[in-house]
């Protein structure tokens, strides 16, 4: 597809269409995001936990013990856990407060719209780019030839050849054009790498909820308390009436053993598909990929070793590294922040998106010093030579970990996230090979 | 006009051939207004409108609840020249307004090549379609009567409506039943059991494996 049929002034008139539909796309791909990120802390909260009586009968969601004669609970159709009466939603087909949640916003982000299409366009291009979008990235990017300086590329990532190279057209295409592109992505390094300033900018929220700002501001990178600041200014009510019931039960703040969690997740269809990635622009600006899938953890406190044991389990619905050659060697490289020395790494599974590590780390802290700490897992895929490609992080604060038996030690399948903050390890990861 | 507060964006598309008033009666929706002249489209185009939707039970009857919609309209060019662009952004849509003008037998006759375009480009094979006949205002032109339509709707199993940009007879209740029919199919689409029953239980995966203990050296 391209618009090379056209006369000049009808391409410009259609660009413009779709520059006014790249504007909705930002605002609704926000929108998303912000949703997605409501999802993501209420399945956190629901797993949060705190000592409970063992053998006692509690709610999945809120924890609160279960009767035997009254507010016996029933099991949820969603994720077959025992749930109270208030943990529900909906009468007669009710669901629970999580399982409700995810289904809502498998429809309100559209996802289910995506899900479908992917069944009857199966292996052709990326499930998430709509045909605007590809069309005025490649056209945007040919009317600026003029202005890129042209120096040489640093470094590039094969993968972002590969998927300009699914757009060119290949009469207009040149080897110009790849290094024009290969310049283009070097600039936007050099931008990223001050990301930490981008990002804690990017998820600020203005105050009203209103439409989010992107300030790229001045400011020196932020330390880490400001960074977990200006994520919780992101949780607003995006889905207001929606989480309303559980943030009422919350605060008796208990929660569930996290082994409930996991078959929760793997009973449900919307797990299927990426949390996070429909959204993912900014990520597909930054690195050329976008990012789909979940991630399988296990974290836990061994008080005997005073260490934190984290078990990778796995991943799933992984984006492809190489989406040419739709391959992914992926492997998790661990941190615990703001620690930099703590990297740790499972072994690379070749040609999957769904490995299966079943490893166990452990990173030797004292208890209470998990305070503020967060765990960083990033998935990568090992490409040729040392190219490594971002396919998602999660980011869980350790905070529920300093409590004695905390029972959320089970494992848990995490929505992997764009990139949320530049480390330095992250950024040797290309440089230290 | 748009800021992210709605609850659901919904995109949906007007087809048919050059002239039967896609665009004109999109303007209406939009806009409630009513523009004689006839500009070409260029290809491809979209109007926006914010709308509240009240979800209503199988039996018709208010839930009571009511969301925001965002709804984008694309609106296309019935040309052939522009058919390459405007068919490729049927994948892009969830519903479509499928048009034709009822003072003309050839628009008509064309609603069943739309129909197999949109077979083969939409998201899936049976999307959700309304069939309209615009133009309804012009009685004494008609060359369509509303029973040969109504047939072929039948057919299809799809709506369809007599409208009119010109007064907006009818333009409102096409798009928003065209608009309930998606908000149903995406409550199908999830509420459906899963093809493929998820295998392998995270807790299962506990005893696999070899726990070995691993710190990378690098
Ligand atoms: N009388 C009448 N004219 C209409 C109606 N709808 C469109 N038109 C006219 O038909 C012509 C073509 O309409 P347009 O919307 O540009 O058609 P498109 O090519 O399908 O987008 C214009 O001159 C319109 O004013 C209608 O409902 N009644
Ligand atoms: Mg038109
Ligand atoms: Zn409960
Ligand atoms: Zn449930």
């Amino acid at each position: 597809m391209d618009l090379s049929f056209l006369h000049v002034l009808e391409r410009e008139r259609v660009l413009e269409v779709l520059q006014r539909d790249r504007n909705l796309r930002m605002i609704e791909e926000e929108r998303i995001r912000k949703m997605k990120c409501d999802l993501q802390e209420l399945r956190r909260k629901g797993a949060k936990s705190y000592a409970r009586q063992y053998g006692e009968r509690t709610c999945a969601r809120c924890q609160r013990p279960l009767g035997k004669l009254w507010n016996t609970g029933a099991v949820c159709r969603g994720c077959s856990h025992r749930i109270c009466n208030r943990c529900r939603v909906g009468v007669a087909d009710w669901k629970c407060t999580v399982c409700y949640a995810y289904r809502e916003v498998k429809i309100r982000s559209g996802e289910w719209f995506l899900e479908e299409r992917a069944k009857k366009f199966a292996a052709t291009t990326d499930k998430y780019e709509t045909i605007g979008e590809k069309l005025l990235k490649f056209y945007c990017v040919q009317r600026h030839i003029a202005v890129v300086p042209p120096t040489p590329p640093p470094h590039m990532e094969y993968e972002f050849r590969g998927r300009f190279r699914e757009l060119k057209n290949s009469k207009a295409f040149t080897q110009s054009m790849e290094d024009l592109m290969v310049c283009f992505r070097s600039h936007i390094k050099k931008f990223s790498n001050s990301q930490n300033d981008v990002r804690g900018d990017l998820l600020t929220v203005d105050p009203n909820g209103k439409a989010s700002c992107f300030r790229y501001s001045t400011q020196k990178s932020l330390s880490d308390t400001d960074i977990n600041k200006s994520c919780s200014l992101t949780k607003r009510e995006s889905l207001p009436n929606l989480f309303k019931k559980s943030k009422d039960s919350d605060h008796e703040s208990s929660s569930t053993g996290a082994e409930e969690e996991t078959s929760f997740s793997s009973e449900h269809s919307f797990d299927h598909r990426s949390s996070i990635s429909s959204i993912s622009t900014e990520c597909g600006i930054f690195e050329g990929i976008l990012v789909s899938g979940e991630m399988e953890l296990a974290v836990a406190y061994n008080s005997s070793g005073s260490c934190l044991e984290i078990t990778v389990g796995g991943c799933r619905n992984l984006t492809y590294g190489n989406s040419k050659k739709k391959k992914s060697h992926p492997y998790v490289k661990l941190y615990v922040l703001p620690d930099k020395n703590s990297k740790m790494k499972t072994s690379v599974k070749k040609n999957t998106t769904e490995p299966v590590y079943n490893e166990v780390f452990k990173y030797n802290i004292e208890r209470h010093l998990l305070f503020g700490k967060r765990l960083q897992a990033s998935v990568w895929h090992s490409g040729t030579l040392t190219k490594k490609v971002f396919l998602g992080e999660v980011l869980i604060p350790l905070d529920a970990w300093r409590q004695e038996n905390s029972s959320f030690q089970g494992f848990y399948w995490y929505p992997l996230c764009p990139k949320a903050e530049t480390l330095n390890g992250v950024t040797a990861e290309n440089n230290g090979h | 006009m748009t800021d992210g507060d709605y609850d659901y964006l919904i995109k949906l598309l007007a087809l048919g051939d050059s002239g039967v008033g896609k665009t004109t009666f999109l303007y209406r929706y939009t806009d409630n207004k009513f523009n004689p002249k006839f500009i070409t489209t260029v290809g491809i185009d979209f109007r926006e409108k914010r709308v509240a939707y009240t979800a209503s039970n199988p039996n018709g009857t208010a839930t009571g609840k009511t969301f925001k919609v965002h709804l984008q309209l694309w609106d296309t060019a019935g040309q052939e020249r522009f058919r390459s662009l405007t068919t490729a952004f049927f994948r892009d849509a969830m519903g479509f307004l499928l048009m034709f003008d009822l003072t003309s037998q050839q628009s008509f006759l064309n609603v069943r090549n739309w129909m197999s375009q949109l077979q083969a480009n939409a998201y899936c094979e049976n999307p959700d379609i309304v069939l309209v006949g615009n133009k309804a205002d012009l009685a004494d032109q008609r060359e369509v009567q509303e029973k040969q339509a109504k047939e072929l709707a039948d057919k299809c199993g799809i709506p369809y409506f007599e409208t009119s940009a010109a007064t907006g007879a009818e333009v409102d209740k096409a798009v928003i039943t065209l608009l309930d029919l998606v908000m149903k199919r995406m409550e199908q689409c999830v509420d459906k059991p899963p093809a493929d029953p998820a295998n392998g239980n995270g807790a299962a995966k506990l005893g696999e494996g070899q726990p070995n203990e691993k710190r990378c050296a690098c």
